[in-house]
């Protein structure tokens, strides 16, 4: 029992961090909802870092990391609301190639030159490049229709929850920060906002919910990574307490930037609706609730104080 | 990340588990907020010390067993889902046995903790005063050194286990002319010392666990001063950090509230709600996630790292939990809920930790206290006043 990522693990994900932070601040952003949220060289430079071949063996070129490392990074794809699909590529489709076996296009995926991510039946339509796009509240993302094809397997979609979860407590961090600076240059009545307690109370708050989602979604990670009987069950616990900690992140930090926040100029539209998106994709609250509800009220998932690991 | 348990922490497990189960009494105890349940904890407490299970955390030399933190969660964990007592040594064993060991001197440490260890003397905190809550540098009462004592004036209020304990520690102000942080010394006395009156105060429940302190003229000599006179408020500040850091409220606790709770909804599934289902799925998924985050902080703190503000995080969460968890049992029991004696304790537990569970928002740091520090601190926003 060693409930923590190893340095090499937070050394990773750090890197990716300073990356993205460098190469996708919110003028890549701007830029992208401008011209469209495809871009070949972004794309280009996290298949460089080998991001693309994360979860691929060594021995078929890529980094042959864990689920729970590439859920540390796809928080950090969250912080930087990344428009291109690396997560559902990278961390949902090729996973699930490995676990079935169908590794007959694994080398063009590490290398990059793939980068479709598979169809699944819980949602209606696929992120993906598209002529036609049907639109997304969310201006970096394109949808298409997942046409014929989708697949029903649920370690597919347990996989692209878990990670949508990841997502989402990046994004929430993220807004958490740009609310809390906010609050700190924003003065009103004589000083800055963020010395009212109302204020601080409710960023506190965010604060409580994203702290107690994030080792719900390394149980979950690790669960899944594990082949954990028990992982759906984990990994729709957090989708939920990710799913929540954003959404009450984005209407709080909404509420700390007053009219601002509902102008297009104020960057935390972007997170915010990528977080309304993610939050129903990979399986609605309701679909993971229920399954949650069944296994613990119908008594399929061990419970208890002696439990905690079940 | 490694989410096995080692077949080492397995079977200290079983052994636990084995131990409690002969031991935990099979009648729950009466509340130890009454001279007669007291008693029965104390007698718990020396049934726990004979099997050397009183202080799991405690160094060996000091009648502990130098459990490490994740053999902690595992004693915790099988000691509530066995049903164990509450611990009327608790504020000996999280609070003052840790700030002893890590700020009392060789004979202090000789003198008090043995016998704290084994259940011998029950230890009262004093903390608060009348004008001192949240706000605990307000803290008025003196002790004005005469010769080789200390001469105690003043009053504490909402000490916890005072009605009935033998001895006390709290901080007074030992400079006169100081204010706020400076000027205060730990102090530790023995509650029959002539000139301590003790008023216990009816608590919610109608029982009398906590008391006001009344001193005048109280005589302690030096030596039970801790940590030198003057570092009161650092000596206090480290002891409010073990209580809101990591060990006040281990999640064995919660879980198995949690458990009782879906047992609760289950055998009333027709009677309630889809409000009060989710309410109690919900229950599982926070108990858990508490669980979650305390063996992350663990293996924090194993690998050498430390708690800090985020003590504030863990405080707020599971105190709003078990309040919201005994809530939602209120509401399933429906009209039963109101009764005190209606059977064999198990619906009373509820009524009895509904009542309980409105002092955890406040006691330790109000919640609106750790809200503050959590944005201060973690957050880095301006400081109340600030501007």
């Amino acid at each position: 029992m060693d409930f923590r990522f190893s340095e090499d693990s937070l050394l990773l994900a750090s890197s990716v961090r300073e990356y993205l932070t460098d190469t996708h601040g919110v003028d890549v952003l701007r830029r992208l909802d401008a011209e469209g949220p495809y871009d070949t060289a972004i794309w280009q430079g996290l298949v460089d870092m080998g991001l693309a071949g994360l979860l691929i063996p060594e021995c078929d070129g890529g980094l042959g990391r864990s689920l729970p490392e590439a859920a540390l990074i796809a928080v950090e794809c969250g912080r930087a609301c990344l428009a291109e699909p690396l997560v559902d590529v990278a961390f949902v489709t090729v996973p699930f190639l490995l676990a079935k076996g169908e590794t007959g296009q694994i080398a063009d995926y590490a290398a990059g030159r793939l980068a479709q991510p598979l169809a699944h039946q819980i949602n209606p339509y696929v992120v993906q490049k598209a002529d036609t796009p049907i639109a997304s509240v969310d201006p970096l993302r394109q949808l298409a229709a997942a046409g014929g094809g989708a697949s029903d397997d649920p370690h597919l979609l347990n996989l692209g929850a878990l990670m949508a979860a990841a997502q989402l407590v990046g994004i929430a961090e993220a807004m958490l920060d740009q609310a809390v600076e906010y609050a700190k240059i924003r003065q009103q009545f004589g000083q800055p906002i963020g010395a009212f307690q109302a204020i601080k109370h409710q960023l506190a708050n965010c604060a409580v919910a994203i702290e107690f989602a994030r080792p719900v979604l390394w149980r979950a990670a690790g669960a899944l990574d594990d082949g954990l009987a028990s992982a759906p069950i984990h990994v729709s616990h957090a989708k939920l307490a990710a799913g929540d900690a954003a959404i009450l992140t984005a209407e709080t930090a909404h509420q700390v930037h007053g009219a601002m926040g509902y102008t297009y100029e104020v960057d935390l539209h972007f997170w915010m609706k990528r977080a309304w998106a993610l939050q129903g994709y990979w399986g609605s609250r309701a679909f993971h609730y229920n399954r949650i509800d069944s296994a613990i009220l119908g008594g399929s998932h061990p419970i208890g104080a002696d439990a905690s690991f079940a | 990340m490694q989410f096995q348990f080692t077949p080492e922490q397995e079977a200290f497990r079983a052994e636990v588990r084995a131990w409690m189960a002969r031991h935990v009494p099979k009648k729950p105890l009466v509340t130890l907020e009454c001279r007669e349940g007291f008693d029965q904890h104390v007698v718990w407490e020396k049934a726990l010390a004979s099997g050397n299970w009183g202080m799991v955390t405690w160094p060996r030399e000091y009648g502990g067993r130098a459990l490490d933190l994740i053999q902690w969660l595992i004693f915790e964990e099988e000691y509530f889902a066995a049903g164990g007592p509450n611990r009327a040594n608790q504020n000996g064993i999280f609070l003052l046995g840790p700030t002893i060991m890590e700020f009392g001197s060789d004979e202090q440490k000789a003198r008090f903790l043995p016998p704290m260890a084994a259940g011998d003397v029950i230890w009262a905190q004093a903390w608060s005063e009348p004008g001192a809550g949240s706000d605990m540098a307000a803290i008025r009462s003196t002790a004005i050194r005469d010769g080789d004592h200390y001469v105690i004036n003043g009053q504490k209020t909402w000490s916890s286990r005072a009605a009935f304990a033998d001895w006390g520690f709290g901080i007074f102000r030992t400079d006169p002319a100081s204010s706020r942080h400076k000027g205060l010394t730990f102090i530790l006395f023995d509650l029959n010392t002539p000139g301590i009156t003790r008023r216990p105060i009816r608590q919610l429940h109608g029982e009398t666990g906590f008391a006001e302190l009344f001193f005048d003229d109280v005589r302690v000599p030096v030596e039970n001063c801790l940590a030198g006179e003057g570092q009161g408020w650092n000596v206090a500040m480290a002891t409010a950090g073990f209580e809101r850091g990591l060990m006040l409220r281990s999640p064995g606790r919660f879980q198995a509230t949690a458990k009782r709770l879906v047992e609760l909804y289950r055998a009333n599934a027709d009677k309630t709600s889809p409000a009060a289902r989710e309410a109690v799925v919900n229950a599982w998924m926070r108990a858990q996630a508490y669980t979650y985050n305390t063996y992350m902080v663990a293996a924090k703190i194993m690998a050498g790292g430390k708690i800090g503000a985020e003590a504030s995080l863990n405080k707020i969460f599971w105190s709003e939990l078990d309040r919201d968890m005994h809530r939602t049992a209120m509401q399933i029991l429906g009209a039963y809920a109101e009764l005190k004696h209606f059977d064999d304790g198990s619906v009373n537990q509820w009524l009895e930790g509904y009542i309980f569970a409105h002092s955890g928002p406040i006691y330790a740091g109000s919640n609106e206290v750790q809200r503050n520090i959590t944005a201060e601190r973690l957050l880095g926003l301006p400081r109340v006043g600030a501007g």
